[in-house]
Parts: C-alpha cells; structure tokens; sequence
C-alpha cells in the first residue's frame, strides 16, 4: 500500500470496464467432453482487459474445465478461442504462459525445501543464475502491489496464505494480460481473503484482465466487475452489475430459489448474513454430563514438532462444538488421536466414564464413536469398492456368516441406506468412484451416523468441495444426530459454516486453543484474529 | 494427490473378456517368434517342433512331468494372487519353494515318521513344508509391519538367504548331507524312505503325477472361493486398495499383511514339499531353481484370476518340458523358452497398459 502501482492506474468505476475494447480473451461455443460427460457446452464467454471477472458455480459445473481450457491443459472438442484478436489454440501450459495467460491453481505446485526465489526462478530461466538481482526484483513486485513477501523464507516455513501469494508471484513476475486464479481462497483466513482481492484489483487496475473462479458470493460482491454464472456445464447467467443481481446469480448457480436454501448452506454461500442462519439454530441447555471429555491432548511429530498442544475440551451430549483454525494448526492430528489413527503423546480422551484414548479404530467404532475424515478420498471411503461395501465397511461382522459374506444382505441394507439418506448412485453396487462428491459425502455420514449407538461424531471438514444441496443435507444429519443425543466435534476452515452450525467454537493456532467463544457472528472479527494468532 | 491415486487403472486386477482373447494372442505371437528365432539360428525347425512336441505330450511321461512341474508354478501363483489382493508382491516363491523342501526332507529323513499309518509318512513332511513357506513369508510380513520394509525386497533377499541355507543342508553332514563315504560323496541327502515318497495317482511311475495334482486343483477352488465370496477377501481387498481407510474401518492392516504373507508362504513351501517328495526324493543344491520365479509370473500374468493362474502355470510347465526336450535332442538352447516365456509376459503386459488406457 506504500507505493502506487507501476502503470498508471485508471480510476476503477465500480461497475465495469470500458465497453469499447475489443475483448482480451473470447470464447465462442466452447465444448468440452470427457467420454460420455459433457464438462463444457457450447460456452461463450468475453473477458475484457482490465476487469475482474467472477466465474461462478457449484462444484461439478465445469468451472475447472474452463479454467484448464484457457490454460491450454485440455483442447477444446468445439468452439474457437481468440486472444488479443488471434485464434488462439494453446497444446499446453507452456503456450499459455508464452502467450501472457498465467494461473494460480487450487493446489500449490511449490518445492517445499526450496527458497521463494528460487521457486520462481524455476521454470522462468536456465543456465546461470543471479538469485540476488531476481530476489530484488521480487522483492519490487510484491511491494508495488501491497504485501510482503521475504524472497530467502523457505516455502516450508510458510503459511498456506504467504505460499499463495509465492504463486501468484510466480505469476505476475510473468507480467502477464491474463490472470486466472481457481478457486484462490479456499483456504485463506478473512483478512487474507480481503489482501487477495486487494491484489486482484491492482493486477487488474494495471490493464490485465483478472479471471477469479468462486463460489462465494461474498467475494463477487467484493471485487468482480462481471460476472459469468455455469451450472452443468453451461453459461446460464451474465451480470455487468453483480453487486445488485446476487439473489439472481444464485438463482442462476443452484437452480433454485434463495429462500428455498438452508439458512446456514445460505449463510456459508455468502448469501445471508450468517446471523440470520445462528438465530435458526437453537441454543441448547446447558448439559448436565459430559459426553466427551478430552484432557490435555498433545501430539508430538516424529520430528519432535508439537503438533498439538495441551488440547482440553469437553463435548456436552447434544452439543456441536466447532473447531476454527487455518489449515495446517494441529486440526489434522486432532482428528487422527480422536478417531484412533495415532496415539497422542500425552493426554486422555474419555467417552462418558469410559477412557478411549488407546482404543484401535474398531473399538471406537464399537464404542459409538463415528467419523467423518477430512480426506475423504484418502481416509473415508474405497473408491475402487461398491457403495454398498464402503457404506457398512465398519460392521462387516454383521453380513457375514461362517465367514462368508451375505452379499445379498449387504446390497438389500445398503440400498436401505442409500433411500434414506438421499444417497443417489446407480445403485448399491457401483463403484464408489462413479459418485458425486456429494453423494460420496452423504454415503460416508450415512455410515457414521448410523452406527448402533452413536455417542460422539467427528466430522472434519465435512462440507468440503459439495455443492449447495449436499452441503444443506450434510448439515441436517449432523443435527439430527444431535438431536439424538450424540456429541458432535465439527472441525472446519470455513468460520461462516462453524458459525451456521455450531453451539460454540475453539479457535486453534498453532496446535494450541487460542480462545473459546459462542458462535455468534458478533465474534466473528475476535474469531479472525485468533485464527491469526492473536490471543483474545 | 489423492487424485494421481484413484484415476490410477487397475488393470492387474481384473480380467475382462477381451484379456482372454489378447492372452491368447501374446502367447501364440510369442510362439511364433521362437519359431523364427528357431530357424534364425539354423536348426532345422520341424525337428525342433518335433522334439518340443515330443517332451510335452509326446509320452505319458513327459505329460506328468509337465503336469508336475505345473503344480509348482500354481501354487507359487495363488500364492502371489492372495498376497496381491492386499496388495503385496510376494517375489519370495524361490525362497518358500527351497525351505519347503529342505523341511520336507528333515522330516521325511530324521522324524521317524516313515512307519505312520494312514499316509500320515508323507502327510507329516508336507505340513513341515508349508509350516516352513508360512514361517519364511511371515518374516517379510513382521518386516513390513514392524519396519515398513518393502515386501518386494524382504522376499527377494530371504529367497537368497533360503537358497544358501539350502546349499548349507546339503553341503554339511552335520546337517542333510548324506554320509561321506568317499571322496566322491554328492553334496546331496539321502533318498527319502519309499513310505514318506507321495502316493502316485495311477500308481505306475510311467505317468507319474501325483496326489499333489488333486490337492492343487481343492486348493485352487477354495482359494478362489476366499477371495471372491468371504469377508476375509473383501477385507484383503479393502487393505490393499486403500489401507488408511481400511483401517479406519476398523481393519487391521497387520493382520492382513501378516496372513496374506503367509498364505503365499504356506503355497510356496508346498510347492516344494511336493516337488522333494513327489519328483525328486533327493534334496539338491538348486532344486527349485526358477520355480518360484516362473510361478511369481504366472500369478503376474493372471491378474487377479486364480483360473488364469491354473491356465499360466500349465502353459509355462509344459513350455519348460518341451524346452528342456528341445535342448536335449535338437540342440536348441532351453534359453530359447525363457525368451518366448519372457515375450509373453512383456505382450501381455503391454496390451494391459493399453486395455486399462482405453476410456
């Protein structure tokens, strides 16, 4: 913020960019087909130079294809694009960034063990190198567009939100006329996300045009000045005036109505305020016995890293507590000791009067302790199996007599399952692999959920990459859960999703609670900051 | 990551049609090769055709001892097939063959057990040879669990280990040398007593196939009936496609690691418990010399199917006979066979890479 932008900067208008320009980059009936998917159909779609432009849409609705279009990853089967008024046909990332387009992808493609400057020097030069004049030249960069950024950290010693901005910096020291960014803040803290869309305008302001996939409301309201709305592989809706069209643009997005939604999918979406959706949730009395009670957890890494620090929290049956945090600050260990995947170092977990802490994953189960990993793919579910083998995958003992499988049984209990729980495959023995994200999801709450006696549910991340639908269904088991009695854990790193659903929220940073407070969205700002670090 | 992980093809675990058809192919192109390879080096190529023939199927002979040979190759195979559904590469088959049959041999000589009744003379020694596979496969399962040892390699090296111990056996007296009478004294045991040699199936030594036939083709149908039907492989299954979330489900991967080792094992050593005391009734330095490798290809070559592990390893035990017959009476080196053998298996493995690439 200390020194103006290099170019001159145009004054930003509010709504949009010169209509006179030719468009940047044109797309004209784009379609794009994997085997009998169509990802792309017939998608058109102008990016002006000089704006910032919201792709918007659920998961699945082909926003990654289009990105991966214009990155020259994937070759479009239909449709033309032009560039600067050219026929553009990309074969490969390395056209795109020869022609000015650069991309910050969802996932981080950093050396760990290598410094910042010398991640961006990867892939931009060969031969000698003078890492010093690089390294000031880096350092010009990030200071023209308001952040810092120290070019000899190690990218290990970064936070996720300080390796983004090494990405983005990767890009922008490619003075490039387009920039696309997919889905760039999932994983940022508040502030972080305010900084990032602060960048994207002053990238924007010098003339590039800015392409910015989401599906937040809230930031398109922030920072883009058109928008393009997709939903199953189509472009259903435009707005040069975003800001005043949201309820529109979502009904574009989910196909539906606003008011139709669950108020707190709505509030995560960025629809409502997330106090409308905290009101709906109803306070509960305070408990009279502890559910769960976790006493002083610790974990230390192989390294001898604490990982998790002197964890201690009790759970009331009923309660959801929240577990706020960036990524990265012990929310994964937690949830490992909590699911028995690995010991603590230190600490006790207690079940009611029943100590769990050294009970393997089976035992847990059979204690009614159900698990919805954050990693759902890795942890939760065998994507090579049927549905109806991963959805009772824990109680296997149940379908099989004298060692022999009751396949016919499994299949009848699963397809059971499968109705209640709105679980939509094409049938109980499919691959796992053939569902949605969604569906992948509510299969694997079905089978936590329904345990014999479920006392205590962990869902970490639980949400994660669902569109709106599977994430309202999502929030109703984990509340019909408590209704039942059971305690429930929920970790997240979205604070809208924590404050929609949860009774009360532990902020953790660094492995450590840095604070404990209601979930209300007047604590929102407090919770921010202890996300950052800062103690209450 | 995750994604690298499940968009990965499978192909080694499945059998589709069409595998059947390509199976086929790859081994009659291969064969047709030999043939070129055959004239190439200037043999006459219908004497070799004929000597092949002739050390294959030409005599009730050479039939059980291709059938024989066979047997080894199965059961090194299934063994391979059950360890691969955990995911685990069992390339020990040398090893458990050698200790299966250097166990075998101890018994059936020094455990006084040739005047048992009721075939428990030879029973007795076959359980001592897959209790000693199970033993040498579960070595590399305590690796894997306790230390994370790759199991490709803890197999490999204990197969080096069980190949030296076995040149110890019959190199010492002190262990299964026989008595050095001169000079002249083979470094090999004695000839097992006649009651502890496995009963023939049609009693007559010019087709001498064993009981060992039978056994397999039981073992061969439980084995598969296990894997496709009961919870334990829908278990060995689930570890092996994706341990973490096997074992958050409550499976225990140790167990699994550790009873799948040993079933490969357990096969192996009996592989060569019945190779001692069906064929051979003498131990030798070198006895299951390329067994465990040729039955470690058919359990490749199979992909997953135990009946593509039968149809494997007979093609490969009559391909050895035949070759071995070459050698002797056409002067084509039994290498030749390791070629067509080795052209096989790079067909079909080409052809899978191409099958689990098509959408």
């Amino acid at each position: 913020m200390l020194s103006p932008p290099p170019v001159a900067a145009r004054e930003k208008t509010g709504t949009t960019a010169e209509p006179l320009t030719e468009p940047l980059l044109a797309l004209q009936g784009v379609t794009k087909r994997f085997g009998s998917l169509v990802a792309l159909s017939d998608a058109s779609l102008d990016i002006m130079p000089g704006e910032v432009h919201c792709i918007l849409g659920e998961n699945g609705a082909g926003k990654s294809t289009l990105c991966n279009l214009i990155f020259g990853v994937h070759v479009p089967d239909q449709g033309t694009m032009r560039f600067r008024g050219e026929r553009y046909q990309p074969s490969g990332p390395s056209d795109a960034l020869a022609s000015g387009i650069a991309m910050v992808h969802q996932h981080f493609s950093l050396v760990h063990d290598m410094t910042v400057v010398d991640n961006v020097i990867l892939g931009l030069q060969r031969g000698f190198v003078n890492t010093r004049s690089w390294a000031q030249r880096l350092d010009r960069l990030a200071r023209d567009y308001g952040f810092a950024l120290d070019p000899y950290a190690k990218i290990e010693d970064l936070s996720v939100g300080e390796r983004q901005r090494v990405e983005i910096v990767k890009c922008l020291i490619r003075e490039p006329r387009l920039f696309v960014l997919d889905e760039p803040t999932a994983v940022l803290l508040p502030d972080e996300i305010a900084a990032l869309l602060a960048v994207c305008r002053r990238v924007a302001d010098n003339g590039c045009a800015v392409v910015l996939v989401t599906h937040k409301l809230a930031e398109i309201k922030k920072a883009a000045d058109r928008v393009t709305v997709l939903r199953g592989g189509q472009v259903v809706a435009r707005s040069d005036h975003p800001a005043q069209e949201i309820d529109a643009l979502v009904r574009a997005m989910i196909q539906g109505d606003v008011k139709s939604l669950d108020k707190s999918a709505a509030s995560v979406l960025g629809v409502v305020e997330a106090g409308a959706a905290a009101a709906a949730t109803t306070p509960p009395e305070s408990p009279a016995t502890e559910a769960v009670q976790i006493d002083g957890l610790t974990v230390i890494d192989s390294q001898g890293v604490t990982r998790l620090d002197n964890f201690t929290l009790s759970i009331g049956p009923g309660e959801i507590v929240g577990v706020a945090g960036v990524e990265g600050n012990g929310q994964s260990e937690l949830a490992a000791v909590l699911s028995g995947m690995t010991a603590p170092s230190r600490g006790r977990i207690f079940l009611g009067d029943i100590e769990t802490t050294q009970l393997s994953p089976k035992q847990l189960t059979a204690a009614g302790v159900g698990v919805v990993p954050e990693d759902r793919h890795a942890v939760g579910c065998i994507v090579e199996m049927s549905v109806a083998e991963n959805m009772f995958l824990n109680r296997l003992e149940d379908f099989t007599s004298q060692g022999f499988l009751r396949h016919r049984a499994l299949v009848a209990a699963a397809r059971e399952l499968m109705t209640r729980f709105d679980v939509r495959a094409a049938g109980p023995e499919v691959a796992f692999s053939a569902l949605s994200g969604g569906n992948q999801q509510k299969a694997v709450l079905a089978r936590e959920i329904t345990l014999p006696k479920l006392l205590f549910l962990l869902a970490a991340q639980p949400t994660r990459g669902l569109d709106v639908g599977a994430v309202a269904a999502v929030y109703n088991h984990i509340r019909a859960a408590c209704r039942r009695g059971a305690a429930v854990l929920l970790i997240s790193s979205e604070l809208d999703e924590l404050i929609a659903v949860a009774d009360r929220i532990v902020v953790l940073y660094r492995g450590r609670i840095m604070g404990n407070c209601a979930a209300n969205p007047s604590e929102r700002e407090r919770i921010g900051a202890m996300m950052a670090g800062q103690a209450a | 990551m995750t994604d690298v992980a499940t968009h990965k093809p499978r192909s080694w675990r499945v059998m589709p049609a069409p595998s059947v058809v390509i199976s086929i192919a790859a081994v009659l192109a291969a064969g047709l090769l030999g043939v070129v390879l055959i004239f190439a080096m200037g043999v006459s190529v219908s004497d070799a055709l004929a000597a092949f023939i002739q050390g294959t199927v030409g005599t009730p002979y050479a039939i059980a001892a291709s059938i024989n040979r066979s047997i080894a190759f199965a059961l090194v195979g299934i063994g391979f097939v059950i360890a691969n559904r955990a995911n685990l590469v069992n390339v020990g088959g040398e090893g458990q063959i050698a200790v299966g049959g250097i166990a075998a041999t101890a018994v059936a000589l020094y455990g006084h057990v040739e005047g048992l009744p009721a075939g428990l003379a030879f029973l007795i020694p076959l359980l001592a040879a897959t209790v000693a596979g199970m033993l040498w496969g579960s070595i590399a399962a305590a690796l894997k669990i306790k230390a994370g040892t790759n199991e490709v390699i803890s197999t490999l090296l204990l197969s080096f280990i069980a190949v030296w111990l076995l040149y110890w056996c019959v190199q010492s007296p002190v262990l299964l040398r026989k008595p050095m009478t001169s000079s002249a004294t083979l470094p090999e045991s004695l000839e097992i007593p006649d009651a502890t040699k496995l009963p023939l199936l049609t009693g007559d030594y010019s087709f001498p196939v064993h009981i060992g036939l039978p056994a397999t083709v039981v073992i061969a149908i439980v084995a598969a009936i296990v894997l496709a039907k009961t919870v334990f492989g829908l278990r060995l299954r689930a570890v092996g496609f994706n341990p973490i979330a096997a074992s958050r489900a409550g499976i225990s991967y140790s167990r699994m690691v550790l009873l799948s080792l040993a079933a490969a094992g357990a096969l192996g050593g009996l592989a060569g418990g019945f190779m001692l005391l069906g064929e051979q009734y003498v131990l030798k330095d070198g006895f299951s010399s390329g067994y465990g490798f040729d039955g470690l290809v058919a359990g490749l070559l199979a992909r997953g199917s135990i009946v593509g592990v039968i149809a494997a390893a007979l093609l490969f035990g009559f391909l050895r006979s035949g070759g071995i017959n070459m050698e002797m009476v056409a002067a084509v080196p039994t290498a030749l066979v390791m070629v067509i053998q080795g052209l096989i298996v790079v067909t079909l493995a080409g052809a899978a890479y191409f099958i689990g690439r098509r959408p």
